[in-house]
């Protein structure tokens, strides 16, 4: 099998787009091969070779490296760029037979050098080798992989600070730094192009990739990368090619067309989350509904089910948020449920749905706030029926403007109670006004303690005097907050939003809080924090918060991610590919699949 | 009889001069910490509204909430002052004051993080986005010219639905020549803000009536004509 060798055109692709597309410039130049229509990849000469070199004097270097380190794939895209330098070469017999490349010098250590990424060390072993050998000199092809290195290395520096510029500088510098084999660069150059807003630029080199490098999985890897900067349009497109042009024997493109539809179910989950009433066609809905049940997808079914609930299809969105239970049993489910059957009028059913959550979850404390609303005048009225009033009915189709305006409403009719006041606080949260929210949950606690007997019953259903036993989080059993300690965390709650990490860490010890509402704001605290040691790229405090945070809660997939590039980062590459492997099996994300591809490609050399 | 003192005093420079080079060296290793983390910006910490460098009018619609600041380096210093908000729409109001000044050291003007805010401070691609997020669902106008507050012309864009009007209003001071003291290298600022009704020009007053009280004094331009 041959492969295409060298994707200069991924640079070329970008001066095609402004100068009449990759045909025109392949036919210009002469050696332009037709790969798919309308596109055309040039197989670009080794550097320094002005024309190709007589039978016998291919410079056999890099093929016999790696022939011995077993390097099969390289080998073979080396075997194939020769043969394009000179038909009439055939690969030697005693290729695996172990021979010095110069007499006398072994270049293994210098090429050792060069696959462990060390460039700069590779120079200085060379430099020091010619020191003590001045006749001696490295073989072309070891210098000219390390020309590749460096440029390649530039690339990834550029790219990784978002210097975009830079990065399609570096790449036209040396075409052959963004070819198949270092595809990561390749996908990088693509989007310098998007960040850069030469989007035509970007789709020619992604499609440049898709048409010429073998490899199913590196095309569908492309269209997961594409599908940040390119129009689902131009992503069907780059798919149709990625999946038909310049099929190698032996590779299953099919995969490369799932990944779209990977993609489009996506896309119609996203545009559930988004989307007004009645937004997705009836064959979206159906054919989301469909994979979500095809998949036990638990994420899908809640998004369906707050789909039908904001349609008020309270029904529909009972018998979601019920199968994604069923699927995962998670906060996030039985806070839809809660929701839903409040929505049917099924009460009990709403207060069992919320029973294993209670006291553990703030998100189904508060859906439980609009089946037995705090006592206030807009919460059913002091003393008054029980049944859904105005902010209930805001609270369940979760619209926190009406909340803000029912509450204003209220306080300006009847004065403002604690509970009233705490409620506005979360509301304001959802609105992300968080400053506002943290002053509102202040003039509440305020308000609580001047009103003693008026406290009201929190989630829970403690006054606001009551004592409250102190039992140990992890493990214990769930507490219920009072009204006092509901508003102190709702203050840190805000307080985290605004990104004020130092006060509430300074302030978290003295907070009136129960020891499950500590935790959940000490957990929260460390993950800020592991997130700005990444930043700070300060990689062994990021695992050292992150396993603290772990004994206080389970960790959830983001973190889990983090935790990857931290080891990632320290160079623990087998621990950080185990570590995106074990996100990625369990559901398949964008950044789960680039963690296992870039570990994966670091661990094997496969850049 | 030959005279030895010459050799102990060497002897004793030699040996002064390893400890100098040992003590360099482990100090170095021991005390090294990534030189990047003294230029990452520094978490957000709460002040009061009197320690801000701008004094807002008094305003009932839009009262100061809450401030916090942060440093970056020793080159930045950034401000958030969250404004109240009388409307049900969501997003905070806010005013953004990023102050650049000019490095104190030679070490300082080689040494500087990374610029916290662009130039231009927008971009018709960046304004789109922001805008989209700070205003969802609402009409979207930038406005043709540009307006005058005490320091300088500023650009604005105005969103509006059936109840509500907002303001994203943005300025770079760099006018060194009359405006800026020689210490401060730039003044970006950043106002957003949404009020109930449609007037624009009341949204924008708190931003025209501010002024900045910086420790070196910021003056204000001269011709205030043309508000």
């Amino acid at each position: 099998m041959t492969r295409p060798v060298l994707l200069s055109t991924l640079l070329l692709a970008g001066i095609a787009a402004l100068g009449g597309g990759s045909d025109a410039w392949a036919q210009s130049h002469g050696g332009g091969r037709a790969l798919a229509p309308g596109v055309k990849v040039e197989v670009a000469p080794a550097p320094g070779s002005g024309s190709a070199p007589a039978a016998g004097k291919v410079d056999e270097t890099a093929l016999r490296y790696y022939a011995r380190i077993g390097d099969g794939e390289r080998l073979e895209a080396e075997i194939a760029r020769l043969r394009a330098l000179d038909p009439t070469w055939e690969p030697p017999k005693d290729l695996f037979a172990p021979q010095p490349t110069t007499p006398g010098i072994d270049e293994t250590p210098f090429w050792n050098l060069v696959s462990a990424g060390k460039v700069a060390e590779a120079r200085a072993a060379i430099a020091e080798q010619r020191r003590k050998s001045p006749s001696w000199q490295p073989s072309d092809k070891l210098l000219q992989e390390l020309d590749l290195a460096e440029s390649a290395g530039r690339i990834r520096s550029a790219s990784d600070t978002k210097r975009w510029q830079e990065v399609v500088d570096a790449a036209a510098a040396n075409p052959e730094a963004v070819a198949c084999n270092r595809l990561d660069n390749a996908w990088r150059l693509a989007e310098a192009y998007a960040e850069l807003k030469q989007t035509d630029r970007a789709f020619d080199t992604y499609k440049t990739i898709v048409t010429s490098c073998p490899k199913a999985k590196e095309r569908r890897d492309t269209i997961f990368k594409a599908s940040r900067h390119l129009s689902p349009d131009r992503l069907r497109e780059l798919t149709a090619l990625g999946a038909t042009a310049n099929p190698a024997t032996g590779e299953d493109y099919s995969t490369v067309r799932t990944a779209e539809a990977e993609l489009e179910t996506g896309r119609l989950l996203e545009r559930l989350g988004n989307s007004k009433a009645g937004a997705l066609s009836a064959a979206d809905l159906s054919r989301v509904q469909g994979i979500v049940r095809d998949k036990q997808d638990a994420d899908g079914a809640i998004a369906l089910g707050w789909y039908f609930q904001k349609q008020k299809n309270f029904a529909e969105a009972q018998s979601w948020f019920s199968q994604a239970n069923g699927w995962a049993p998670s906060d996030r489910a039985a806070e839809g449920l809660v929701l839903a059957y409040n929505g049917l009028g099924e009460k009990a059913q709403a207060r069992a749905a919320a029973a294993p959550w209670k006291g553990k979850s703030n998100r189904v404390d508060q859906a439980l706030k609009a089946v037995d609303p705090p006592r206030g005048p807009a919460g059913g009225g002091r003393g008054g029926p029980q049944g859904p009033s105005e902010l209930d009915r805001a609270l369940a189709r979760q619209d926190y403007a009406a909340c803000i305006a029912i509450i204003r409403a209220s306080i300006a009719k009847s004065g403002p109670t604690a509970a009233l006041l705490q409620q506005r606080g979360w509301c304001l949260l959802e609105l992300k006004r968080p400053s506002e929210a943290e002053a509102a949950f202040a003039e509440a606690q305020v308000l609580a303690a001047r009103e003693p007997a008026k406290g009201g019953a929190s989630a829970g259903g403690a006054s606001a005097g009551a004592a409250v036993p102190r039992t140990p989080s992890a493990g214990g059993l769930p507490q219920s907050a009072t009204l006092a300690q509901e508003n102190a965390y709702g203050q840190a709650i805000a307080r985290l939003a605004t990104g004020d990490v130092a006060g509430l860490t300074r302030d978290l010890p003295r907070a009136n809080m129960t020891a499950a509402q500590k935790a959940e704001i000490r957990a929260s605290l460390m993950a800020t924090e592991a997130n700005r040691a990444l930043e700070d790229k300060r990689y062994n405090d990021v695992l050292r918060l992150l396993d603290a945070r772990k004994q206080l809660e389970p960790e959830p997939r983001n973190l889990g991610i983090l935790r990857g590039w931290a080891l990632y980062n320290l160079m623990r590459y087998d621990e950080a590919y185990d570590q995106f492997k074990a996100i990625d099996d369990r559901l398949s994300t964008e950044e789960s699949r680039e963690g296992v591809t870039i570990t994966w490609k670091t661990i094997y050399h496969d850049w | 009889m030959p005279e030895t003192p010459p050799k102990t005093a060497k002897v004793r420079a030699l040996l002064l001069a390893a400890l100098a080079a040992v003590t360099l060296l482990t100090s170095g290793c021991a005390g090294w910490v990534r030189d990047n983390l003294t230029q990452a910006p520094t978490p957000w910490r709460r002040i009061q509204p009197t320690a801000l460098p701008v004094t807002l009018p008094d305003s009932r619609d839009f009262p100061i909430v809450a401030a916090r600041m942060r440093d970056t380096g020793t080159v930045y210093k950034s401000y958030v002052v969250a404004l109240g908000n009388p409307t049900v729409l969501p997003g905070e109001n806010r005013l953004t004051v990023d102050v650049q000044t000019l490095p104190d050291s030679l070490f300082g003007a080689l040494v500087q993080p990374p610029r916290v805010f662009p130039v231009p401070l927008y971009t018709m691609e960046t304004l789109t986005e922001t805008t989209k997020r700070e205003f969802p669902d609402m009409r979207i106008k930038v406005a043709d010219g540009a307006r005058r507050n005490r320091y300088g012309d500023y650009d604005y864009v105005t969103a509006q639905d059936g109840e509500n009007s907002c303001v994203l209003a943005w300025q770079l001071i760099t006018d060194h020549k009359r405006t800026l003291p020689e210490r401060i290298e730039a003044i970006r600022l950043d106002y957003r803000v949404c009020g109930v009704g449609s007037n624009i020009r009341a949204l924008l007053a708190p931003f025209e009536a501010m002024t900045l009280t910086l420790p070196e004094t910021v003056l204000e331009v001269q011709d205030l004509g043309g508000l």
